[in-house]
Order: C-alpha cells, then sequence, then structure tokens
C-alpha cells in the first residue's frame, strides 16, 4: 500500500475524527475533574450500565435465535425474514419510542428497556447469522455423526458465539451513549428515567462550559471504550474463525414440527421491532383517533414535504456526502489495517470518535470549527457532514479491513507483478473484488448519518435536518404531520438497501 | 551472468526463520525445481525473488542488476517484470479471461489497439481460443492455470516464477500444462523457478532441484 496515500488518510481521519477530542480534552481543568466526585455521578453510571446490560442481554436473547433460523434453518420464509430483520435497526430508536410508548402506554425506565432492545437486537441477530453460515459442512457433518443435531448445535454454538457477543458489545454502546430514548421517555412524565448521557447534554446546556461537559462524559466514555475493545477483538475471532479456502456450506437443518412455531417467533418479532410502529406512524398520518382516512393521510405527506423540503434535503444531501467520504476514507485505512502491521496501531484510535458520548463529539466539533477563519464551513450544511464523517468512518474501515482479510492477497500480488502501482491496484483490483462490502458500509454510514440525533444537537448547522425537526416537533404535540415526515424518513433510509437488493445480485455486506 | 542470484539472504518473521542466509545461484535458462516439506521456506523463496517480500540481510540480484539490499528494496516487485504463477491462479474474479491480460497490457504502455490482439494471442498460446470473455467463476481449474499462465506470460518476463500452479489440478490436467510449460520455457528462452510438492511429475523438463529444509538447501542435484 503507498505510504503517502495512507498518511494523507489518516490525517484526515485525525482532522475529522480525532482533533475535536484533543481540543475538548485540553479543556478540562482539576476544578472540572473534582466536580464530577461531588456530584451524582455514580449512581446515574451505574443506572446506565445496568440499563446497558439489560438491553444487551434482551437483544442477545432474541438476535441469536432469530439470527440461526433465519440463516441456517429450513423455517418458513427464511430468506425473506433475514434481511426484514435489520429493519429495527435502521429505524431511529426514538420513533420507536414515540410510537409503543402511544401504542402500549409504556413509560419510564420499562419503555426504554423495551424500545432499546428492539432497536438493537438485530445488531446480534447479523452477527450470529453470519457466523452460522460460516460454518463449514465438513465440521457440521463430524458432529453428526458423534451425536445428531443435538451435537451439531454443541459444536457450531461456540463458533457463532463470539460474533454474537461482539453485536451484544456494540448494543450495550449504543444504548449507554443514547440520549434521545431516555430523554424522550421522561419527557411524557412520570416515572423519569435519566441515564448518563443526559447529565452530559444537561450540563453543557446550563453551564456551556466544555471543560465540565467532557469531565461529566470521561466514566462513560471509559466505559464505552472498555466494551469496544473486547467487541474488536470478538469481532476478528468472529469474521475469520470459521472460514477455510475450500469452504462447504450446509444444508438447511430440518426444524420439524417446530418450523411453523419458529416462524412465528421472528415474524412476531419483526412485527414488533418493524411493522406495527410503521403502521401506527401511518395510522397517525391518516387522521388517527379523529378517523383515517386517505384525504388526511395525503394531506400529512403535502404538509411533510412542503415545510421540511429544505430539511429533507439537508438530511439526504449530508449522509450521502458522508456515505461517500466514509467508503473512500475507509477503504484506504481498512486495507491499510489488514496489510499492514504498523497500520494495525491505527484501530483503536478509530473507535474513539464512536467512543466519546455522540453529544459531546457535537460539543467538540462546535469548539473546533466555531472560528472565524472556518465560518463558511460551520454555518454551512457541510459541517454536518465533516461532523458525521468524523464519527462513523470506523464503520466503513472495519467493514473494509473485515473483507481485506477474506480477500487473497495474491490477487492483489499478481497485479504488482504486473507493474500496477498502489492507488490504482486499490481502485481496479480491491475496490471491485470488495463492492458489496464497500456498498454496506455506503449504506450503513447512510443509514447512520439520516438517524442520528445526538451528536448534531448543538451544532447549528445541523439544526435544519429531518431527525433534528422530528424531534422539535414532538416536544410541541404529535400530529399527522410529524407521522407523515417520520414515514419519509423510514423510506428515505430504507431506499439504498432497497434498491441493492431489487438490482444487485450480491448481499450487502453490513457488517463490520 | 545468473539470472538469479542470492547471497546470504534471510527472512524472518517475529522468532521464525523463514529463509537461513541462503545463497543460491539460478542460470540463464535453467528450469530449477524446489522441493520440500510444508514451511521449509518455499514459497518465501520465491516472493523474495519477486520482491514481495522483503530480506531482513542479504542481497539478491537479477541479471547482474541488484533489486535489493538487505531490508532496502532496490527495485520495487512492480518494475522486476517477473512473470508469477500463483498456487491458486489468483484470478481478479471481475475480469474476464482477455481484460486479465490487457489490464497487465495496460501497465506495460502497450497500446490500447494492440493490447486485444496480444491478449488473443496469448489466449491462443494457452489453447484458450474462444474464451476472451469467460469469467474466473465459469472457468475449470485446469483453464483458470491457463489464463493466469497467460497473464503471467504477458509481461514477457525473462524470469517466470512458479509456485505450485499443478497443485489443485488432475493428472491428464497437470500432465498437459507441464507439457505446455516445458514448451514455453524452449521457445521463449525463459528461466523458470519451480516450487513443487511433486517433483517427480516435473523432473523431465527440470534442469536441476533443489531441496529445502527450514529455510536452507538441505540437498542439490
Amino acid at each position: 500500500m503507498s505510504r503517502p496515500l495512507v498518511l494523507l488518510a489518516a490525517a484526515l481521519f485525525v482532522l475529522l475524527g480525532l482533533a475535536p477530542l484533543a481540543l475538548m480534552a485540553a479543556r478540562v481543568t482539576p476544578e472540572d475533574l473534582s466536580a464530577l466526585f461531588t456530584s451524582d455521578a455514580a449512581p446515574l453510571l451505574g443506572r446506565t450500565a445496568l440499563y446497558g446490560l439489560g438491553v444487551a442481554a434482551l437483544a442477545l436473547l432474541l438476535g441469536v435465535p432469530f439470527g440461526f433460523l433465519t440463516a441456517r434453518t429450513d423455517m418458513p420464509l427464511a430468506s425473506v425474514l433475514r434481511p426484514l430483520g435489520v429493519v429495527p435497526l435502521f429505524l431511529p430508536p426514538m420513533m420507536l419510542a414515540m410510537v409503543w410508548t402511544a401504542v402500549a402506554q409504556m413509560r419510564g425506565a420499562p419503555a426504554a428497556y423495551f424500545v432499546s432492545a428492539l432497536s438493537t437486537f438485530p445488531l446480534v441477530a447479523v452477527f450470529a447469522a453470519r457466523a452460522f453460515e460460516r460454518i463449514d459442512a465438513r465440521l457440521e457433518d463430524a458432529a453428526r455423526l458423534v451425536g445428531g443435531t443435538r451435537a451439531v448445535l454443541r459444536a457450531t454454538l461456540p463458533l457463532a458465539l463470539p460474533p454474537a457477543l461482539c453485536g451484544a458489545c456494540l448494543a450495550f454502546v449504543f444504548t449507554i451513549n443514547d440520549f434521545s430514548v431516555p430523554d424522550y421517555v421522561s419527557w411524557l412524565g412520570l416515572p423519569k428515567f435519566s441515564v448518563y448521557a443526559d447529565s452530559i447534554y444537561a450540563t453543557w446546556r446550563i453551564d456551556a462550559r466544555a471543560g465540565r461537559a467532557v469531565a461529566m462524559a470521561l466514566p462513560l466514555f471509559a466505559l464505552t471504550l472498555l466494551t469496544l475493545v473486547p467487541a474488536l477483538a470478538l469481532r476478528r475471532r468472529g469474521a475469520l474463525a470459521s472460514v477455510v479456502p475450500d469452504f462447504r456450506s450446509s444444508a438447511p437443518i430440518a426444524l420439524g414440527p417446530w418450523r411453523w412455531p419458529a416462524f412465528v417467533f421472528c415474524a412476531g418479532l419483526l412485527a414488533v421491532g418493524a411493522f406495527i410502529p410503521l403502521g401506527r406512524l401511518l395510522w397517525e398520518a391518516g387522521g388517527g383517533h379523529k378517523g383515517w382516512s386517505f384525504g388526511e393521510l395525503a394531506t400529512a405527506f403535502s404538509m411533510a414535504l412542503e415545510r421540511s423540503r429544505g430539511d429533507v434535503r439537508n438530511s439526504v444531501v449530508s449522509a450521502l456526502a458522508t456515505a461517500s467520504a466514509c467508503v473512500v476514507l475507509g477503504l484506504v485505512l481498512g486495507h491499510a489495517l489488514e496489510r499492514s502491521r504498523r497500520a494495525r496501531a491505527l484501530e483503536p484510535w478509530l473507535v474513539l470518535p464512536l467512543a466519546v458520548p455522540a453529544v459531546l463529539f457535537g460539543i467538540g466539533i462546535v469548539v473546533l470549527w466555531n472560528r472565524d477563519a472556518t465560518a463558511a464551513l460551520y454555518d454551512s450544511n457541510a459541517l454536518v457532514a465533516v461532523l458525521l464523517t468524523g464519527r462513523f468512518v470506523v464503520f466503513a474501515a472495519l467493514i473494509s479491513s473485515g473483507a481485506v482479510a477474506a480477500l487473497d492477497p495474491s490477487l492483489e500480488d499478481a497485479a504488482r507483478m504486473a507493474g500496477v502501482g498502489p492507488p490504482r491496484r486499490l481502485a481496479c483490483i480491491v475496490a471491485p473484488a470488495l463492492r458489496s462490502s464497500l456498498a454496506g458500509g455506503f449504506v450503513l454510514v447512510f443509514v447512520l448519518s439520516l438517524r442520528e440525533l445526538d451528536a448534531t444537537l448543538f451544532v447549528p448547522a445541523a439544526n435544519h435536518t429531518a431527525m433534528f425537526r422530528i424531534f422539535n416537533q414532538i416536544h410541541f404535540g404529535r400530529d399527522g404531520f410529524v407521522a407523515a415526515l417520520a414515514l419519509l424518513l423510514v423510506f428515505l433510509i430504507v431506499l439504498p438497501g432497497l434498491l441493492w437488493s431489487l438490482f444487485a445480485r450480491k448481499r450487502l455486506e453490513l457488517l463490520p | 551472468m545468473s539470472a538469479v542470484s542470492l547471497d546470504a539472504v534471510s527472512v524472518r518473521i517475529g522468532a521464525r526463520t523463514l529463509l537461513d542466509a541462503l545463497t543460491l545461484e539460478v542460470a540463464e535458462r535453467e528450469h530449477l525445481l524446489v522441493v520440500g516439506p510444508s514451511g521449509s521456506g518455499k514459497t518465501t523463496l520465491l516472493r523474495t525473488i519477486a520482491g514481495l517480500a522483503s530480506p531482513d540481510t542479504g542481497a539478491v540480484s537479477l541479471f547482474g542488476t541488484q533489486a535489493s539490499d538487505g531490508a532496502r528494496m532496490l527495485v520495487p516487485a512492480e518494475r522486476r517484470r517477473i512473470g508469477f504463477l500463483f498456487q491458486n491462479g489468483a484470478l481478479w474474479p471481475h475480469m474476464s479471461a482477455a481484460r486479465q491480460i490487457e489490464f497487465v497490457l495496460e501497465h506495460a504502455a502497450v497500446a490500447a489497439r494492440e493490447r486485444a490482439r496480444r491478449a488473443s494471442e496469448l489466449l491462443e498460446w494457452v489453447e484458450l481460443r474462444g474464451f476472451e470473455q469467460r469469467m474466473p467463476a465459469t472457468l475449470s481449474g485446469g483453464e483458470a492455470q491457463r489464463v493466469a499462465l497467460a497473464r503471467a506470460l504477458a509481461v514477457e518476463p525473462k524470469l517466470l516464477l512458479l509456485d505450485e500452479p499443478l497443485g489443485p489440478l488432475d493428472f491428464e490436467l497437470r500432465a498437459a500444462l507441464l507439457a505446455k510449460l516445458g514448451e514455453l520455457q524452449q521457445r521463449l528462452g525463459l528461466t523458470v523457478v519451480h516450487v513443487t510438492h511433486a517433483p517427480e511429475e516435473a523432473r523431465a523438463i527440470a534442469t536441476r532441484t533443489l531441496r529445502l529444509r527450514a529455510g536452507r538447501i538441505e540437498d542439490e542435484r
């Protein structure tokens, strides 16, 4: 790999992802740190960790069976349910909270646990599904000769567990750093459910002191980092452990009389995580309690388009720019991570922007770019792409590095022997071979960018996005307009994945 | 003048020594067979000659030009003009048989009009006329190896490195490909360094056999 190219990519990452954090860290004073010990941070952190653990455990309980049943069994419609399984992950968690608190009258902690588990179980399911399908048929056959299906499960489950645990670690990280769901369920009334991310938000909002907010965030940052480090190790183990060069895939496991109960479990989970919320939004957009009609629905959608056209356009443009930048940057960094031992040291640094609470990263962006020299950028929509690229490039880089690990190095060697230089090898040999992973990285970053709220709360340029508009609007009452705008956003979120499924013959590789 | 000259070349990865102060001369037009157990350093030897692995110590020279001096790469792999036939062919999965060759010719600054003609000619050489638009996934093991051979020859190398090229093929295909290799070597005056697990098959076209063990030459005949 070309050293100047890697250095350029690394320098860009430092500017976009690490510089905001470095500037924030420099503002912490000893007073800020001592204030941490006098506040009620410890019990709040304990509650947040418990919340994250509870959600991760629920995600594991739901995700492993879902992944196994859809990837390895003869369950009816397994091939349809498997790709649909990612839809709850694509829906903004706040949207799920909006719906389920209204449908089931849930409040406080139970609502937050329920919504976050629904939102994160697909993380475990997709990791588990990929691991189960990558187990070589001969391994299963050897186990089957020893003790039938039971022995097969006993032999293969340990192979699928590390990736599933990696998904659970990510579910934990997403949950403890999420501000929107606890904020929304608390805003609805008693009982409140405060978490640590709330207190960081409040510290900045009340004091507007960056140092205090950073100090406040340090324990959460440490907790996140402590979770991401094993997640990365489990990812590496899970991605490579079960793949052999002359791989043979296994026949689906026959469930016998359990086929339909398995289907009910998977379809029910999808109904709760995606179809009921989307149906409820459709019902609200069409008039809801006042009486549903197509006329009302059309009015709500035309109002959403008319009043939020600019916000929707800003969201889409910045998400497209972010996804494109992340794919290019991620390809260079991901390739270097896998092929160069020295570049592997970059990996822990790559996760840092994701490890800090999103609210804090947003504040870091304000501190870094709110200057006279960069005023034009600060006021423009481009800053949203700058913010989101710094935060999400890790996903594109890890997806690329995982795919490069599975790419035969002799393909690149052959090009090198033919006199092809490093940038062209990357563009003409590596990138085409990795197209479904690059497309997966693009879709994942696009989705995460469209649904991001926490990191954008304090950035003025990001206050003109569809997600921010929904967040603002729900605090002033719910109506058909909000539901229609939410549905519009969901449509945009699922569109790239839908287009890929319809027109591409290869499966989208969404996993880091 | 030697085609390949290795002077006390050592390659280490961590605590493991892959080549241990290896000294070797390969004359022009020679077909050197390299055999030895797994992990003896056969593939590392080829990669070091090609410039894909850099030695820790020692010097590598090709046709009288020093290519590396210790860890310092004087001529990078992409400028050595060596043909390399990899164990699994290493065909680029997104390129047709003809495109594999044209892509190599592009980098040898061959004019666009000339590339298609040369690609067809090379495919004809390896008896794959009409396979121009076939993708790697649709080729049999033997066909894929012959496309890879055509691609390796596209740079008009004076030195061809073969890394167990017959491994995945059945007996008849192995015999056919070996015959083709022998014929090409004669016709093009190539120097060949050929790593194999099955020396008995290739001995007929080899001029010398070298046995490696633990990165050192154990036997030579």
